[in-house]
Parts: structure tokens; C-alpha cells; sequence
């Protein structure tokens, strides 16, 4: 996976199996695609094969990026973005980048991400998040409590980190759906 | 004891968040998320309505998982899990399921349309090809929100 794929451009999803209809929907399925995002998507009628686990997943995934106070929207998408960039989900990186750039009208952060990697400049704050992000990506279980001091030092308390943990997590389960059921399909002019 | 008892929060058990501890109380500030993650839990591992996944299926899928990412606690978890619901003999079946369960836990954006055609060749049908995904997601994110929270628990201890 080269970083120039990719995008803060709309991505389209391409499924490998076929998505469940609307008009064969059974009432739950219904029920779960209507508690969605996105009812209509391919994704998650993809998801609806399988209605009870999306029945549970919609809700959990609605809460942690959006449940109100503890750790700002911007912070939650951006820590999904970082995960999304190691796990490679194009599709996932380019909503939630977007989401990031909306909120914050800064999409030089997520450009500097895209084009120089995790590693680039960011003021202390996002620094914290982008690695505590990347590590608990890569390798949770070689984290240590030394991995929140970054985190304290930036004036983080345990709900921000507790949310910034679910959202990471989140995307460890997202990247796994989006890139194991489907393919992103990039559009030609993305920069 | 591999099944847990009505209204255990396995990521409670398995960090060892005490009721009435800062823990506890921190996570009770995220009900629909406690309630969620345990519900996942419930509808992958032990759906009322199985599909063409097995129960035991599903418990070797999970403890496979939680080992590739060297989690000590959640292996040790369904590893008895497993046991309880009595193995499963090797076969191209449960061989295939595990590879594909590998690749989305290791390298999910290895993955590709032929790998499910795989799962289709070994009797899977749409249903259960994305509840064996969502299992391996659950579970990719069980292990980092119980390292996130033992984090937290050693912090408060030290």
C-alpha cells in the first residue's frame, strides 16, 4: 500500500458479495440498516447478511465517535484516520479525514499524514494522539503505562483517553469489515 | 466456567475492573459502549441463531485472534471457550475459515474477492462470510479497548 492512494476525495465501496435489497430486507434487517450511518450504502446492507451483529455494531460504533463530551469529534476522527492509514482502508481514511478537515479546517494535518507519514511535524497534542493511535494499532499488547504519559502531558484525563482508545479500537474493527468484504474504488482526478 | 454468567462484562473480567473501583465508574460514563461491546460479544459467540457458523467454530476463530495479537488474558478466555464446546476435528473446513480469519487479523488489506469464493467453496454462505469477519473485527477491537483499560488500571495502581 504506496501513501499516495490515499485521498481526502469521496471514495466509492465496491462489494464483494451482494448487498442485501431493500425490497427482500427482512423487518430486522431493516431495523438494522435504518439504525446505520448509512441505510442505503452497499456497506452496510453488506452487514445486514449478518443482522445481529450489525444491530449491535451500529449502536456501538455511533457511541464512540459521537457520544458527547470526553475526547473532541475532530480527535476521535483523526485517531481513526491514523489507524486507517497503517491498516491501508483507503475507504475509511478518506471518509474520516474528511469528517477531520470539516470539523477542524485543518486538512494540511491530514495532507502532512498522507504525503509524509505518521511522522511528520504536529503540534504536541495531536503528536500524542497520532502515537498513541499508531501504537495501540501496531502492538497493544507491547504497551506499557509509560504510553499515557505523552497523553497526561498534554492535559488529557481518563474519559479523553478512554475515548481515544474506544475510536482507535473501533477501527481496528472497521479497517477488517471495509477492506475483507468489498474494495474502495478511488476516483481518477484524487489528488 | 468458559461461559459466562448472565450480566458479566467480559472486559470488566478480563482487565479486572472491580465494581465501585475509579475504573468502573469511568467506564459506567459510556453505557451505550459497555453495552454494545458485551452485545457484539453475545451475538458472535453465541448467536441464538447460529447460521452456518458453528458454536465451536466460532470459539477457535476468537481464541485465534486474541493470540496472533499475543493477548495472554483474552486467549486464555476462549481458549476455554473452546474446550468447553468440545474442539472441532481438522478438516479443509475449519482450515479454511482460520486462514481467512488469519489474513483479516494479521493483514486486512491482504484480503480479496477470490479469498471469499474460498469460504463458498467450503460450504459458507453470505451470512456466515460476514459474521466470520465481524468475529475477527470484534475481537482485533476487544483486544485493544482491554489493553486501553488495563493501561488506565495500572496507572491508578502505581
Amino acid at each position: 500500500m504506496t501513501r499516495t492512494a490515499f485521498t481526502l476525495e469521496a471514495v466509492e465501496w465496491d462489494p464483494w458479495l451482494a448487498p442485501v435489497e431493500a425490497e427482500t430486507a427482512t423487518p430486522a434487517q431493516r431495523a438494522a440498516l435504518d439504525a446505520s450511518p448509512q441505510a442505503n450504502s452497499a456497506y452496510f446492507r453488506t452487514l445486514a447478511h449478518d443482522v445481529d451483529s450489525l444491530a449491535e455494531r451500529s449502536p456501538l460504533f455511533h457511541s464512540v465517535m459521537y457520544v458527547p463530551r470526553g475526547l473532541k469529534r475532530a480527535e476521535r476522527e483523526l485517531a481513526t484516520v491514523v489507524v486507517s492509514i497503517i491498516n491501508g482502508c483507503v475507504y475509511c481514511s478518506s471518509v474520516h479525514a474528511r469528517r477531520f478537515a470539516e470539523l477542524t479546517k485543518q486538512p494540511e494535518v491530514i495532507r502532512a499524514l498522507y504525503d509524509q507519514g505518521l511522522d511528520t511535524a504536529l503540534p504536541p497534542r495531536l503528536r500524542a494522539i497520532v502515537d498513541y493511535a499508531a501504537k495501540l494499532t501496531r502492538a497493544p499488547v507491547a504497551m506499557t503505562v509509560a504510553d499515557l504519559k505523552p497523553l497526561r502531558e498534554v492535559g488529557m484525563d481518563d474519559l479523553e483517553i478512554l475515548d481515544l482508545t474506544n475510536a482507535a479500537a473501533m477501527f481496528a474493527n472497521a479497517n477488517r469489515l471495509m477492506q475483507t468484504l468489498g474494495e474502495p474504488i478511488v476516483p481518477e482526478t484524487s489528488s | 466456567m468458559a461461559e459466562l454468567a448472565t450480566g458479566t462484562d467480559l472486559l470488566d473480567a478480563i482487565v479486572g475492573v472491580a465494581p465501585g473501583s475509579a475504573l468502573a465508574a469511568l467506564r459506567a460514563q459510556r453505557p451505550e459502549i459497555l453495552r454494545h461491546s458485551q452485545g457484539s460479544h453475545d451475538v458472535l459467540l453465541s448467536p441464538d441463531d447460529l447460521g452456518g457458523l458453528s458454536l465451536a467454530e466460532r470459539a477457535l476463530v476468537a481464541r485465534l485472534v486474541a493470540e496472533l495479537a499475543g493477548h495472554v488474558a483474552l486467549t486464555a478466555h476462549y481458549q476455554a471457550l473452546v474446550d468447553a464446546r468440545g474442539g472441532l476435528p481438522d478438516g479443509p473446513r475449519v482450515a479454511a475459515i482460520l486462514a481467512h480469519a488469519e489474513r483479516l487479523a494479521i493483514a486486512p488489506g491482504s484480503a480479496t474477492r477470490q479469498h471469499l469464493a474460498a469460504l463458498q467453496a467450503v460450504g459458507l454462505q453470505a451470512r456466515d462470510i460476514v459474521a466470520l469477519a465481524q468475529l475477527v473485527a470484534f475481537v482485533a477491537y476487544q483486544v485493544r479497548v482491554a489493553v486501553g483499560l488495563a493501561l488506565l488500571a495500572q496507572e491508578k495502581a502505581a
